[in-house]
């Protein structure tokens, strides 16, 4: 099982490597993608069940869906991957780089890492981590409508600022 | 560090080098901000489950919704970019010169 936790931290790592360099942003958004696939899998390892799930369906369904057809905005006819002669030695520099950091700072594990650890001794349907979110119902009440109503102004916000003609933030185009 | 942490700690850091040293484009620094964010959510996931405090599980859920704002924000920055530049190039945002 910490094999396969090894493996998804790996493509993890290869996934945050593909973004944070990439001179295109189409391949970013394919990084992003792979990130947060791998980073449900990592949850899931971990003991998640409900967390994993809005992970994947919020960044992938959401706002990776977003951002590929903005993408069409930064549009370049011959975009720049990966292969690229002038980019080959930028990307083996970072690599390189997270490889040494890694060998530096993990070269002793410390901690136990990798179980999952459970608080009542039973076998449950729901784990943790749907009380908890289940707490932010409950308790968190006015916390989850105040992260409602943000989410309304910034809905009110956007389509204010796109309006054009002469009341929004865009000039007549 | 467990690898883990140094993977979800790396995982900001990388995000947060891209966003300071690559600046061609703004939507890979919106990405980047994404991939911070992301980030952020694994840690603050794996600490309600690792160390069993399943009350933190409301963290990663509103820091998402919020991140979703400031997300929806930079995408509208973007739109209004392309309209009036022609294209998200950050070097055409020159207006402001002192």
């Amino acid at each position: 099982m910490s094999y396969l936790v090894c493996v998804l931290l790996f493509g993890l790592m290869v996934g945050s490597v593909g973004v944070a360099w990439n001179p295109s942003p189409y391949f970013a958004a394919m990084g992003l993608v792979m990130v947060s696939g791998v980073g449900c899998g990592v949850l899931i390892c971990f003991g998640g069940s409900f967390l994993p799930l809005v992970f994947f369906l919020i960044y992938l369904g959401g706002m990776m869906v977003v951002f590929a057809f903005s993408a069409a905005l930064s549009a370049e006819p011959y975009p720049y991957g990966w292969g690229n002669r002038s980019v080959k030695m930028y990307v083996a520099a970072y690599v390189l780089g997270v490889g040494c950091a890694w060998k530096v700072l993990l070269g002793k594990w410390s901690g136990f890492w990798g179980g999952i650890l459970d608080e009542s001794g039973e076998l449950l349907v729901l784990r943790g981590d749907m009380m908890g979110v289940a707490a932010m119902h409950d308790v968190a009440g006015w916390m989850l409508v105040l992260g409602g109503l943000g989410l309304l102004l910034t809905l009110f916000v956007v389509l204010e600022l796109v309006r054009g003609v002469s009341r929004g933030g865009l000039r007549t185009v | 560090m467990t690898p883990i942490q140094m993977t979800f700690s790396t995982n900001f850091l990388l995000g947060l080098m891209g966003l300071t040293f690559h600046r061609t484009h703004l939507l890979s620094a919106l990405l980047r901000l994404e991939s911070m964010m992301l980030s952020l959510f694994l840690a603050t996931s794996l600490w309600a489950l690792q160390l069993s405090t399943i009350n933190i599980a409301t963290v990663p859920m509103l820091v998402l919704a919020f991140s979703a704002c400031s997300a929806s924000s930079g995408l509208r920055l973007l739109v209004a970019t392309a309209r009036t530049h022609g294209s998200d190039h950050m070097q055409n945002l020159n207006l402001l010169q002192c």
